[in-house]
């Protein structure tokens, strides 16, 4: 009884204390391709994705129910640092939908334009708010009706203390004149968070973490869908270690066991929630280095202050350089590349469920890259084409003379590398029976099916990763192979492992496949998700070596193309790839047949 | 096709169609003319490159043979062909041969997009030798000094097999043409249009805001002949929020998802 009558007086005091209109709620997944397209109009760094942000914590003052109900500590406010533009996961402050709205955009544009981030948080603002309603009309209009409401919204001066007062007058006066205010009045408490602001820069902390020479298997689960997108704030430090006595934690580390959670949630999936929950709670969530890796169900992206990496040499055959954006410098011989020949796999015949497809897909390549062409109204040839001659007979002036059909032989000279994502991430499901791994395998099987139809050179490649010093790259069919029965053996015996370092894979496949003379030579590249390894190489870092790896290719005259079945691959393919370069597979389990075809569109000469 | 239909003829060079140089492409041109080299125009679409040779053929006093290629276009249908009347058959030039013969210039609009056996007939005509074989009548013919090849080609390119061979490519005088800068475009749009210069700079903001999306939302950047479709619609009445719906956002892209997204672009310049 008591447990209920203090659960409903939360929930009362909750509901008064929140100044929010949920029915007018706007989430960022319905808004964010358009802020994001939006921050790219307005000048935005094209590299970072859209996510939702971490709270901040404010400190200013709280009204007496926010405090009765222990709420509103922490704020959701817009920033921008190298990884992502970080927006409010949901805007529900202001009474209109239209307002909420117009919020996410007037903060896209605010992170895009900050013309002057170098200087403090009111100035700095200010000049952006200037920029922003000097270019944009529009947004000026908008930016109008949004500081009316936000002032609506903001404590009132009368209730104020004399210097909260005069830095609260001092906050309106820059909202509705940017540029007026040089200085905020001292007061005791921080002004109350300006939601149509970016967010105060925070200090650096945390210590770098030492690079993990781990031998230990990753494991890691499969769904992107899981994944909980909000970025929490992380700081690293030391793994707890067992020193001396009882004494299971380093006694800085026990403030409360909220401070501390050991991100590890493999053993109950109902946890999720919770964690999230919990997860959402925490300030910053401390990540200790473990020695086990963990599956994680929760993939939570965590802001790290990212590694510099190791700067230990390898040697080997197959190095290849790494691009790293944040000093703008190729490392050369940075990652070694492993041959994996799979021998031992053995020789096979194409799977009996993919013989209907094989044979469809024989009749329409026969159609869609035939090797002959038919050519009308030719005026040789060794067929007669009735219809001009009909044409000629009817009209008699100014109809053609050429009569005949004539065979010419396709002259087609085109070497086709494709490169598959054997990423464990490839393990995850994509239907009842079928993980991503089997799709791409079935892909692999029809796309060579079909081309050994076209007589296009082809190879086939697939890679997976562990860190820097370990690049697998398995050959599944050479350019000098033809395919047969040992191929087959080889595409069978495919298995999802480690991650995804798809830079230095894409560099070593530029390489065998810049080694074949044709006059177009396609670099096909098929995936499931970003590139990413277990070290640093992940995020932008990943993504930007990626693209450097794809400019070399083009610059060496091969024509890179990305198949994927990640639906949120718009995010980052088109930075990578180009907008014209890639292709989201909506439906996994399609690929099989998908692939092929588009390989044909790709290639087709049209006549 | 009937080869008089591709081929447009501008023969009255008293009336020169206004164009605003960006650069210095008019100097270059106009050397490029006097030493007999072929020219080579690649930009995106939209960004003036046919207003330019227009331009330069009135200023030069030239006739202009344009042809807009396509992939059904056949070397014949540039040289020209043998046509039947009551009285037997008879010989057509094609406009590129009607250039040569009469020294005008011909203009080939998006060379990439023509069959591969058009490159051997032009290959030909563009280094010094300046001839053009005519295979069907056994005539060989010599380019007078006043003949002039231009072609033009958009290097955004979407298919992954066409693009212009090297060889090709180093055979012409190259000029680069990009979007002209804020204030000299937003001149062009307010003389082509008729539209106030305060809509023309806002529509010129909007196009540079759009262009640099391009490479990761749009399959290609609005051209400044997309802002002077839409300038024209305002200028006439129309709500500026419509006309640039209409008139550049529609025209950029077929999926809902981005055209909705390119219209958060058009209200944080045309909002209210």
């Amino acid at each position: 009884m008591e447990e209920q009558i203090g659960i409903a007086w939360h929930r009362l005091v909750n509901r008064l204390a929140a100044r929010r209109f949920p029915e007018a709620a706007v989430e960022l997944a319905s808004v964010s391709r358009d802020a994001a397209l939006l921050f790219r109009a307005l000048g935005g760094d094209h590299g970072v994705a859209t996510q939702a942000g971490a709270k901040t914590r404010h400190g200013a003052r709280r009204t007496l129910l926010e405090r009765l109900a222990g709420s509103a500590r922490k704020v959701d406010l817009a920033w921008l640092d190298n990884q992502a533009l970080r927006l409010p996961p949901v805007i529900d402050v202001f009474p209109e939908t239209a307002l909420n709205r117009s919020l996410y955009f007037w903060l896209a544009a605010l992170c895009a334009v900050d013309p002057r981030p170098d200087l403090p948080w009111l100035t700095r603002n200010q000049a952006a708010a200037r920029a922003v309603t000097h270019d944009f009309p529009g947004l000026a209009a908008s930016y109008a009706r949004l500081v009316e409401a936000e002032i609506a919204r903001r404590p009132q001066i009368g209730k104020l203390a004399q210097d909260e007062a005069r830095q609260e007058q001092a906050i309106r006066d820059a909202l509705r004149n940017p540029g007026s205010v040089r200085t905020l009045p001292a007061a005791r408490r921080p002004p109350h968070p300006v939601l149509l602001w970016l967010r105060p820069e925070l200090p650096v902390t945390g210590k770098k973490p030492q690079p993990d020479h781990s031998p230990d298997q990753p494991s890691r689960s499969g769904s992107t869908r899981q994944s909980d997108k909000i970025r929490r704030m992380a700081e690293h430090t030391e793994m707890p270690e067992r020193k001396g006595g009882l004494l299971l934690f380093r006694p800085e580390s026990i403030f409360s066991w909220a401070e501390y959670a050991k991100v590890e949630h493999e053993t109950k999936e109902n946890e999720d929630q919770d964690l999230a929950q919990a997860a959402d709670d925490l300030d910053i969530i401390a990540i200790a280095r473990d020695r086990k890796s963990v599956a994680k169900k929760l993939r939570m992206s965590l802001d790290l202050p990212s590694a510099e990496g190791d700067s230990l040499a390898l040697v080997g055959d197959g190095m290849q350089p790494e691009w790293d954006y944040r000093t703008h410098a190729l490392k050369p011989a940075h990652c070694r590349i492993n041959m994996v020949s799979l021998a031992d796999a053995e020789p096979c015949a194409l799977p009996r469920h993919l013989e209907r497809d094989q044979q469809r897909l024989r009749r329409q390549f026969g159609a869609l890259l035939p090797l002959h062409q038919r050519l009308k109204a030719q005026s040789e040839g060794n067929d007669i084409d009735i219809d001009p001659y009909i044409r000629h007979l009817a009209h008699r002036a100014g109809a053609e003379t050429r009569f005949y059909f004539d065979q010419r032989k396709r002259g087609r000279d085109l070497a086709c590398l494709l490169l598959a994502d054997l990423s464990l991430s490839t393990e995850a499901w994509v239907g009842e029976d079928r993980r991503v791994i089997d799709v791409i395998r079935d892909s692999l099987f029809l796309f060579s099916e079909a081309l050994s139809v076209t007589r296009d050179r082809f190879a086939l490649y697939g890679f997976s990763s562990q860190q820097r010093s370990d690049v697998r790259f398995h050959t599944l069919k050479a350019f000098s192979e033809s395919y047969d029965g040992t191929v087959r053996g080889r595409i069978n015996s495919i298995s999802p492992a480690y991650y995804t370092r798809m830079g230095a894979a894409i560099r070593r496949a530029s390489e065998i496949l810049g080694r074949q003379k044709a006059r177009e030579r396609l670099l096909l590249l098929i995936t499931d998700g970003k590139p990413n390894d277990a070290d640093h190489y992940e995020g932008r870092y990943g993504i930007e070596d990626t693209r450097k790896a794809l400019i070399a290719a083009r610059q060496q005259g091969l024509r890179p193309f990305c198949v994927t079945v990640d639906q949120e691959a718009h995010e980052y393919l088109p930075h990578i790839f180009g907008k014209n370069s890639f292709i989201i597979i909506r439906k996994p389990s399609e690929l099989p047949i998908r692939l092929p075809l588009l390989y044909a569109q790709l290639t087709h000469q049209g006549h | 096709m009937s080869v008089t239909s591709i081929a447009r003829a501008i023969s009255s060079p008293n009336l020169i169609p206004p164009y605003m140089p960006t650069g210095d492409e008019i100097a270059v041109f106009e050397l490029a003319y006097q030493n007999r080299l072929p020219v080579l125009i690649k930009g995106p679409t939209g960004c003036g490159k046919t207003r330019f040779v227009e331009h330069m053929a009135a200023r030069l006093g030239r006739a202009l043979y344009t042809v807009s290629c396509h992939d059904d276009l056949s070397a014949s249908d540039l040289v020209g062909r043998h046509l039947i009347d009551a009285s037997g058959t008879y010989w057509t030039d094609g406009p590129l041969t009607q250039a040569v013969r009469h020294g005008g210039i011909c203009y080939l609009d998006e060379v990439v997009e023509a069959r591969k056996d058009t490159t051997v007939v032009l290959h030909a005509l563009s280094d010094d030798r300046r001839i053009l074989p005519i295979d069907r009548t056994g005539e060989i013919l010599k380019a007078p000094p006043e003949f002039m090849l231009v072609v033009s080609y958009n290097p955004g390119y979407q298919h992954l097999l066409k693009g212009l061979k090297p060889s090709t490519r180093q055979r012409f005088v190259s000029l680069a043409f990009g979007f002209p800068e804020a204030a000299r475009e937003a001149e062009i749009v307010a003389t082509e249009s008729g539209v106030e210069h305060a809509i023309a700079r806002r529509l010129v903001t909007l196009a540079n805001a759009l262009r640099s999306t391009a490479d990761h939302d749009l399959e290609e950047a609005p051209g400044t002949r997309l802002i002077v479709d839409a300038a024209k619609l305002i200028a006439s009445g129309c709500d500026p929020q419509v006309a640039c719906r209409a008139a550049i956002v529609e025209c950029l892209s077929d999926e809902p998802e981005i055209t909705r997204a390119l219209m958060v672009v058009v209200l944080a310049i045309f909002g209210n």
